[in-house]
C-alpha cells in the first residue's frame, strides 16, 4: 500500500494540464478567497484567468479514474459521476458574491464570517447537464432552474438553439450555467447567447462543467472573458473527430443508460 | 450453563455477549473511565488471581471483593473456561469418572497466560467457552473488553509463573480439607445427581493428589492467604481496601488536565485543515449563529459533513493505476483502498454517518458512545459495537467537535485496543479548539485529523469559543 505522502510526483505523472495545479494550490494559504484561488499558474499554456481548475487531490483522482474508465458499470458511473458533481457544485457556489457577516453563537461569542449576496439560478443544458442539476438541489433547496436544449444543424454543422425555458427573472439573478463536457465549446457558446439575451451579463455567469478540452476552454473564454469557468479536470485535446481525449465518452449516455 | 463434570464456569465479564451475533459488543452499567494516560499510553487493568482448592470457596471470596470494590468494569475470568478440548477416549473416561480434570495439563496454561497479558493491556480478549456437556470449547466465544480490575480465579490460579508476575494481588484461599470435601460431596450428590462411591473415588484418585502436590504449594506465590474462604469478611474486607486505594492513586482528573495544555500557535503536520473558502465559511456562519432554525442547521451542517468526507478521504492511501477510456485514450489515474469503515462517536458524531454512507456505498459503522460524567465532566465509555474486520481498515473516527479532545483520545483508544494501526485512523470533526488538536497530536502523533475549522479556545467549561454550542442538542433538537 502506498502512501499518499510517497507519491509527491502524481502531478508530473499526469500529463493532462490539471496535475500542475497540485503545486499550485498547495501555495495558496487558507485564507486565500475564491477569486485569488483561481491558479496563478495555468492548466495549459494560454489558460485564460476566468479558468478554475478543482484543486486535483488523490481523491479527486480516484473518482475521475473510475468515471473515466470504459469499464466501469452504470452503476458506478452514476454513484462516482453524483460524487464529483456534488464537489463541482459546492466549487463553483464559492464564485457567487458574498460580504462579511458576523454573529453571535450560542456560547455568546462572536463569529466573523461571511454571508452570501444576490439571488441566483441554475440552467442546464440539455441532456447532460440535467445530471448535474441533483447535486445543484442537494446544495440549493428549491432552486429555480431553466433548460436549454442545443442540437447540432445537419445542414450547416454549426450548434442551433431548440427549445429554452428559464425563469422569467433570470437578469436578476446570478446563473449556474451546468454542462458536464466541454469539447469545441461550441454549445456552451450558444448557450450564453441565449442567457445575454435574456439580459443576463456575462460576469454573473458561472459554467460548471465536468471535463474540459483546452480548445473548448480557449473558444470559450475568447468569447466570453469575463464568464468563470469552474471544471474538475483539463484534459489533453480533442480528436480529428471532436472527442475529448482522454475524456470519458458520451456523458449523457453513460449517464442516462442511453447507449445499452 | 449446565455441567456433568467437575466443575462449573463462572466467568461474568462486563460485557454482555450471548451469543456469535453479540461478538466485540460491549455493554457498561456505568461509564468506564479512562484507562491510559494523557500521552496515550494504556494504564494496566489491575490484575487479582484468586487460588484455592476445590469447593475452598473461590468464586465467593472473587464476587465479595467485587461487590465490595462497587465498580462496574471489573471483569471475572474462570481458568475453567480453559479447560482442553477432550479426544473421544478421554470424554469416554470423563464420562466413567475416570479423567483427570485436576492436573495441571488439562488446562490450557499457554492460553490463560496470553489471554491474561492481553486483558492486562486492555486489549479485547476472546475467552473461549466451555461445554462440560460434551468436554470441548463451543464455537462461540465471550469477549472480554473494557475492564479495569480483572479476577482471575481457579485451582491453579498461583501454579504458573509467567501468569503470577501479571498480577497485581495474588490471593490464595485456605479452607479445610474436610470442609471442601463435604462441599463437594454436597454439590455433585445434591446439585448433580452423581452417586457418593463416583464422588469419592474421584475425590481421592484425582482431586486430592492434585491439591497436594500442586495447588497447596503454590500458597508460597501468593501476597494474601484468606483462611476459611468466603465467610472471611474481614479478610475479604481488608483487601477491598487495599485494592480500592490502589485504584484511587492510579486514577487523576482526566478532562481537566487536558483543558489546562496551552495550546502553542502552529497545528502539528498531522492536523488537516480544511482550505478556508467562502462557501465553507458562510455554511459554518450559519450553523453557528444561535438564531439560525433547526431545519437550517441540520441542511448545512450535512451539506458540511460531505465536504469535511471528501476531504478526510483524500488523505486515505492510493495506488497509480492506467486505465482506458471509452475513446480508447489512455488516463493516468489512482485507484483508492476500498476496505473502510467509519466509527462514530455517539450522539454528536452519529450526524455524520449518512455523509459517509453517501460516499462509502457499503461503508461498515461502529459506534463508541462516550458520555461525560455530571459530576467530574469526566468522559466515560459506555457502549462500544464495532466491524469485525476493524483492524485491518482504514477507519474514520466521527465527531462534530473536539474541545479538550478527551472523547477523542478514549475513542482512539478504544480503536487501538481493537489492534487498528494508529495510522489507520483518520479523525473527522467539523469543529475543533486548539487544545484538544495538540492533545490527540501529543498523543497519537500518527493520527491523522481532518477538521474544517479551528476556533480559538475553550472556555472555562471546556466549551469551544466561538463554537457551535451543543452540536448534538441543536441537530437533534434535544435542546
Amino acid at each position: 500500500m502506498v502512501s499518499f505522502w510517497s507519491l509527491p510526483l502524481f502531478g508530473a505523472l499526469h500529463r493532462c494540464g490539471a496535475g500542475s495545479l497540485l503545486t499550485t494550490h498547495l501555495q495558496s494559504g487558507p485564507e486565500s478567497s475564491a477569486r485569488s484561488a483561481s491558479p496563478s499558474e495555468p492548466a495549459f499554456p494560454d489558460a485564460p484567468s476566468t479558468l478554475h481548475v478543482m484543486k486535483s487531490t488523490m481523491q479527486l483522482r480516484g473518482l475521475m479514474t473510475i468515471i473515466r474508465d470504459r469499464s466501469t458499470s452504470r452503476a458506478d458511473f452514476v454513484f462516482y459521476a453524483d460524487r464529483v458533481i456534488r464537489l463541482l457544485i459546492e466549487e463553483g457556489l464559492n464564485f457567487l458574491p458574498f460580504r462579511e457577516h458576523t454573529v453571535i453563537t450560542p456560547t455568546d461569542s462572536s463569529y466573523e464570517g461571511l454571508a452570501f449576496t444576490g439571488r441566483v439560478c441554475g440552467v442546464s443544458i440539455m441532456r447532460a447537464g440535467e445530471a448535474m442539476e441533483k447535486a445543484l438541489r442537494e446544495c440549493c433547496r428549491s432552486i429555480r432552474v431553466g433548460k436549454i436544449l442545443i442540437q447540432r444543424d445537419e445542414s450547416t454543422a454549426q450548434p442551433k438553439l431548440f427549445y429554452a425555458k428559464l425563469p422569467p427573472d433570470i437578469a436578476d439573478r446570478h446563473v449556474l450555467l451546468l454542462d458536464p463536457m466541454l469539447a469545441t465549446g461550441g454549445s456552451a457558446i450558444k448557450a450564453v447567447e441565449v442567457l445575454i439575451e435574456q439580459g443576463v451579463p456575462e460576469d454573473r455567469i458561472i459554467f460548471i462543467n465536468l471535463v474540459a478540452a483546452p480548445e473548448g476552454v480557449l473558444a470559450f473564454s475568447k468569447r466570453f472573458p469575463h464568464t468563470h469557468i469552474i471544471t474538475a479536470e483539463v484534459d489533453d485535446s480533442l480528436s480529428t473527430s471532436k472527442h475529448i481525449m482522454p475524456g470519458l465518452g458520451d456523458f449523457g449516455c453513460r449517464y442516462f443508460g442511453t447507449d445499452e | 450453563m449446565s455441567s456433568s463434570a467437575s466443575r462449573s464456569n463462572s466467568s461474568s465479564p462486563p460485557t454482555s455477549p450471548k451469543n456469535g451475533n453479540g461478538r466485540h459488543k460491549a455493554v457498561f452499567a456505568a461509564g468506564r473511565p479512562p484507562w491510559y494516560t494523557r500521552d496515550g499510553a494504556v494504564k494496566d487493568a489491575f490484575m487479582i488471581s484468586c487460588a484455592g482448592g476445590s469447593a475452598s470457596g473461590k468464586t465467593t471470596v472473587a464476587q465479595a471483593i467485587i461487590s465490595r470494590l462497587n465498580v462496574p468494569w471489573v471483569a471475572v475470568i474462570s481458568m475453567d473456561s480453559f479447560y482442553r478440548n477432550l479426544t473421544p477416549e478421554q470424554i469416554a473416561a470423563a464420562n466413567r469418572n475416570d479423567h483427570d480434570f485436576d492436573c495441571p495439563e488439562a488446562f490450557d496454561i499457554d492460553l490463560v497466560y496470553e489471554s491474561l497479558k492481553k486483558i492486562k493491556k486492555g486489549q479485547p480478549v476472546d475467552i473461549p467457552v466451555y461445554d462440560f456437556t460434551t468436554h470441548s470449547r463451543r464455537p462461540e466465544k465471550q469477549v472480554i473488553y473494557g475492564a479495569n480490575v480483572v479476577v482471575f480465579e481457579g485451582i491453579f490460579g498461583l501454579y504458573d509463573e509467567r501468569i503470577n508476575e501479571l498480577m497485581d494481588l495474588r490471593i490464595f484461599v485456605d479452607t479445610d480439607d474436610d470442609v471442601r470435601l463435604a462441599r463437594r460431596l454436597k454439590r455433585d450428590i445434591s446439585e448433580r445427581g452423581r452417586d457418593i462411591n463416583g464422588v469419592i473415588e474421584q475425590y481421592n484418585r484425582f482431586v486430592k493428589p492434585s491439591y497436594d502436590n500442586y495447588i497447596r504449594p503454590a500458597i508460597k506465590n501468593a501476597h494474601v492467604i484468606i483462611p476459611r474462604g468466603g465467610d472471611n469478611y474481614i479478610a475479604i474486607d481488608l483487601i477491598a481496601k487495599h485494592i480500592q486505594h490502589q485504584l484511587e492513586t492510579r486514577g487523576f482528573n482526566f478532562r481537566q488536565e487536558l483543558g489546562r495544555i496551552s495550546p502553542c500557535s502552529k497545528l502539528p503536520d498531522t492536523i488537516k485543515v480544511m482550505e478556508s473558502r467562502p462557501q465553507l465559511r458562510a455554511m459554518h456562519t450559519l450553523i453557528r449563529n444561535r438564531d439560525t432554525p433547526r431545519d437550517d442547521f441540520v441542511f448545512y451542517s450535512e451539506r458540511l459533513f460531505r465536504l469535511l468526507i471528501e476531504e478526510a478521504l483524500s488523505h486515505l492511501p492510493f495506488t497509480p493505476c492506467d486505465i482506458v477510456t471509452p475513446t480508447g485514450g489512455t488516463y493516468h489515474g489512482v485507484h483508492s483502498v476500498s476496505n473502510i469503515s467509519a466509527v462514530s462517536i455517539v450522539r454528536a458524531g452519529t450526524t455524520i454517518e449518512p455523509a459517509a454512507q453517501a460516499v462509502l456505498k457499503d461503508v461498515k459503522i461502529g459506534k463508541i458512545l462516550i458520555q461525560s460524567d455530571i459530576y467530574t465532566n469526566e468522559p466515560q465509555l459506555h457502549f462500544c459495537s464495532l466491524p469485525r474486520s476493524i483492524a485491518s481498515s482504514q477507519v474514520l473516527l466521527m465527531d462534530a467537535t473536539i474541545a479538550t479532545g478527551a472523547a477523542a483520545l478514549m475513542a482512539i483508544r478504544v480503536l487501538l485496543d481493537h489492534n487498528v494501526p494508529e495510522e489507520n485512523i483518520i479523525f473527522v470533526s467539523l469543529i475543533a479548539a486548539p487544545h484538544g488538536l495538540h492533545t490527540i497530536a501529543a498523543a497519537h502523533p500518527k493520527v491523522t485529523v481532518v477538521v474544517s475549522e479551528v476556533d480559538e479556545t475553550l472556555n472555562e467549561a471546556y466549551h469551544i469559543i466561538p463554537g457551535v454550542g451543543n452540536f448534538g442538542d441543536r441537530f437533534f433538537g434535544t435542546d
